[in-house]
């Protein structure tokens, strides 16, 4: 069994932990310029965290939740006496230099990396660890987004298809689709922007309170 | 890449598609993700992006009953690689099992990374877990060298054929 990943603030998913807090109030008490980095904004950085931290490790990575405290944390004592200049760029690599730090300790440990992409089993370290199961609501999401595509024209779904599937260019898409240059635009962003709508207004009815 | 992103939408969005199919190299991977965090434009369109790739791109696993043994099946060509929808549905299929005795299909399954090896194991262990059996069939060679290198073939039962696994149901 792997060994629980080493971090330096106390950690748990959800909500900003004490440690963050305390970072928080203590840059406003010590008067350093506010970046507008209040709760909700941690939150927000959070859900795009596990979104990077997911691409890179994959969504069965038992440890996603420490690693993106860990970011958080790293980040937050450092804005607590500087002032970053981009945000977005600074937690990004700090997100990849804890990763990196992750992934040394997994080797280090004797674990094979079961999860990444440079996954290579030896020995008796062979089987991969027992994965999480994907997130609770992910049937819900799965459900909300073949709705919202069956909310589509057929056109538009092909439409859709070939650009982000078939990975075809403009200029194939246009001559399969007999559109111009200028219609082809159009066409696609509307459909994007009618799935996106489509896709909100069902997890609005999915769940009554609309979150 | 804050102007280019900001200034036309195609290239954004066939920027958010190559990120997403991973396609981008380490130094555009690293912008699009400095963007898309401070950025809640580009986190949105980013999401949405996600999302329609997952929904375009479903292969569905579908559920057939042979004598008293479930059989489950991808419709269509599938993955069972890091993040891809097929390890999602495969892993709903086997949870939404009643039934105790489970073969998994993978002759339309051509890629399997470390996260497809773990998550087969995962449904075995569910499997387990509710007094059920769950057994592979139809592996290709890569995939079934694979197995046998991770040591999987030991754990998990692997035929190939439909005919030998269901036998093997009734003779154990």
């Amino acid at each position: 069994m792997l060994q629980k990943f080493e971090i330096s603030a106390c950690f748990h998913s959800g909500g900003a932990t004490p440690e963050i807090e305390a970072m928080y109030n203590g840059r406003h008490r010590r008067g350093v310029p506010s970046m507008n980095l209040d709760p909700d904004a941690i939150e927000k950085y959070r859900t795009r965290l596990r979104h990077k931290v997911c691409y890179h490790l994959g969504f069965l990575c038992p440890d996603i939740d420490d690693i993106i405290q860990e970011t958080l944390s790293r980040f937050l004592r450092v804005q607590a006496t500087e002032n970053i200049r981009n945000p977005g760029a600074y937690l990004s690599g700090v997100c990849n230099n804890v990763i990196l730090e992750y992934r040394r300790q997994l080797w280090k440990q004797g674990s094979v990396e079961r999860f990444g992409p440079e996954s290579s089993p030896k020995g008796d370290h062979a089987l991969p660890a027992l994965a999480v199961e994907p997130e609770a609501d992910s049937l819900e999401l799965r459900d909300a987004i073949r709705a919202a595509l069956s909310q589509l024209s057929e056109r538009d779904r092909n439409l859709l298809r070939s650009f982000y599937l078939e990975e075809k260019t403009k200029q194939e898409i246009c001559q399969t689709m007999s559109m111009s240059d200028g219609q082809f635009r159009v066409a696609l962003f509307r459909a994007k922007d009618k799935f996106r709508e489509a896709y909100r207004q069902g997890l609005k009815h999915a769940t009554p309170s609309g979150h | 890449m804050g102007d280019s992103f900001a200034d036309d939408r195609l290239v954004r969005e066939e920027m958010i598609r190559d990120y997403l199919l991973r396609k981008l190299d380490r130094e555009a991977t690293e912008a699009l993700e400095s963007l898309y965090l401070s950025s809640d434009e580009c986190f949105e369109e980013l999401e949405t992006g996600r999302l329609l790739m997952l929904g375009l791109g479903q292969a569905r696993v579908e559920a057939q009953r042979l004598e008293d043994v479930t059989v489950l099946r991808f419709t269509g060509p599938a993955s069972l690689i890091r993040q891809s929808q097929e390890m999602y549905e495969l892993f709903d299929g086997v949870r939404q099992q009643s039934d105790t005795k489970v073969l998994i299909d993978l002759s339309s399954v051509s890629r399997i990374d470390s996260s497809g090896l773990g998550l087969l194991m995962s449904c075995y262990s569910h499997a387990v877990k509710n007094h059920g059996v769950l057994k592979l069939i139809n592996p290709n060679v890569e995939f079934r060298n694979l197995l046998r290198l991770t040591r999987i073939d030991s754990v998990l039962e692997c035929y190939d054929n439909e005919g030998a696994a269901l036998q093997s149901f009734t003779q154990s």
